[in-house]
């Protein structure tokens, strides 16, 4: 594998928690990969499944989606519908080719800056390791 | 063919049409090939003569009602195009007491084409164990035949234990034959949103050349917007004029919402579908 080679991440992070949560990590000065591009969304629940498959289809190697910690959702329950509905693409995702690793849902709330980071570091290196789109 | 399964029908659609009942009876008929059957509307009591019913019926003529709300009409229903009036009833598409069913019970339905009356079953029919519609008000019963037991996923698992890349090239090959002339959604009795999302031009969801990867945006959306709402009639897949497997789709994504959620669509009018819901102690495989 080329070792060059630098995934793209596109994250859609909820104002009211995860871009909280990334904001926290650059205020407190944490360094991460800096290969995301976030796109805040006013819940995870707004993120329609289309915008992953467009993501996908514009050459994105990887898509984080990330929301509200189950039970601290803004509007009470937008990231429990989050979470049906990834579930089901990622694995349909996987049947048509694009490994589920690529799909990550995950929880940050306001405070967990270290969290994000750390979080978009693991998606970073866990995408390297999986190579371009091509590949796998 | 059956023809006193065929008088029955005549007969029940000829009382209703008389009576007033209904303005339209929605059933088959004879095609111009002179063996395979077509869709039928019955507005008089006289054309009632040409409604049939054997095993080259192969198509959901439910379909139809979403066109016809506005008055009563009868329709001619298999067990699995049941599922699809619960589905529409639950999704609040049409209204109960606007359609009067004809069940008919069924034990599978041939792979026709055009002057052939085909000569196996439809795959979907094989292991089908459906023999009587869920909803009725008048029931036709004929002599079913028996059919086997069997492991209705196993053309799913063969790709699921592919390796992801060949998946993908399956996949890949597949969608790059679409012409995107949408048949799969005009058959389909869940695909009736007034504005599709492939003919958005503002978002453009889809472009509109004809490319590999536009038509696999369509395809895996298509498919995704029937998640947990598809009923399996393979409508889809019978009319496709580049013949894509597009039942394999919808099948992998029944697969997984049974799996996942539990769930099979259009077996309840009342029960809610998966993604109107939601269980706080689920994780579904994310971390907490």
């Amino acid at each position: 594998m080329n070792s060059q080679y630098q995934p793209k991440i596109i994250g859609f992070l909820c104002n009211w928690c995860s871009y909280a949560g990334a904001d926290m990590a650059g205020t407190s000065r944490m360094s991460y990969e800096p290969n995301i591009r976030i796109i805040r969304v006013p819940c995870s629940g707004r993120v329609n499944p289309l915008l992953v498959l467009k993501c996908f289809q514009q050459g994105a190697d990887g898509v984080l989606i990330s929301g509200c910690h189950p039970g601290d959702c803004h509007y009470n329950e937008g990231n429990y519908h989050t979470r049906r509905r990834f579930a089901l693409l990622r694995d349909f995702l996987d049947y048509l080719g694009i490994a589920r690793d690529r799909l990550w849902v995950e929880w940050v709330s306001a405070s967990e800056g270290q969290r994000f980071a750390q979080m978009v570091s693991n998606f970073t290196k866990e995408l390297a390791e999986l190579g371009p789109r091509s590949e796998s | 063919m059956d023809s006193e399964l065929i008088q029955q029908i005549r007969s029940e659609a000829s009382y209703l049409l008389k009576d007033g009942t209904v303005k339209c009876v929605i059933g088959y008929e004879r095609a111009s090939d002179g063996l395979t059957s077509r869709p039928f509307f019955a507005y008089e009591p006289a054309a009632v003569e040409r409604l049939i019913f054997d095993e080259t019926c192969t198509h959901n003529l439910v379909r139809y009602l979403l066109d016809k709300k506005r008055e009563k009409v009868a329709i001619v229903v298999k067990p699995c195009d049941s599922r699809a009036i619960n589905l529409l009833l639950n999704e609040a598409q049409i209204k109960r007491h606007m359609v009067f069913i004809i069940g008919v019970t069924c034990s599978g339905v041939m792979e026709t084409s055009c002057n052939d009356k085909g000569q196996a079953l439809q795959a979907r029919c094989q292991t089908c164990q459906m023999t009587k519609p869920l909803v009725y008000d008048f029931l036709v019963e004929q002599k079913l035949v028996e059919r086997p037991e069997g492991e209705p996923y196993l053309d799913i698992q063969e790709i699921e234990t592919k390796p992801i890349a060949a998946r993908r090239a399956f996949w890949s090959e597949q969608f790059g034959r679409c012409i995107r002339c949408y048949a799969c959604r005009q058959v389909c009795p869940g695909c009736y949103c007034p504005d599709c999302f492939v003919e958005q031009l503002d978002p453009l969801w889809v472009g509109i050349r004809i490319a590999p990867k536009e038509n696999e945006l369509w395809q895996i959306t298509r498919a995704f917007h029937l998640a947990g709402r598809c009923i399996g009639c393979n409508e889809c897949e019978r009319v496709c004029p580049v013949d894509i497997p597009l039942g394999r789709l919808n099948r992998k994504l029944e697969k997984e919402v049974k799996e996942l959620f539990t769930f099979q669509a259009g077996l309840s009018p009342e029960e809610q579908p998966p993604f109107a819901t939601f269980k706080k102690e689920e994780t579904l495989g994310f971390e907490e």
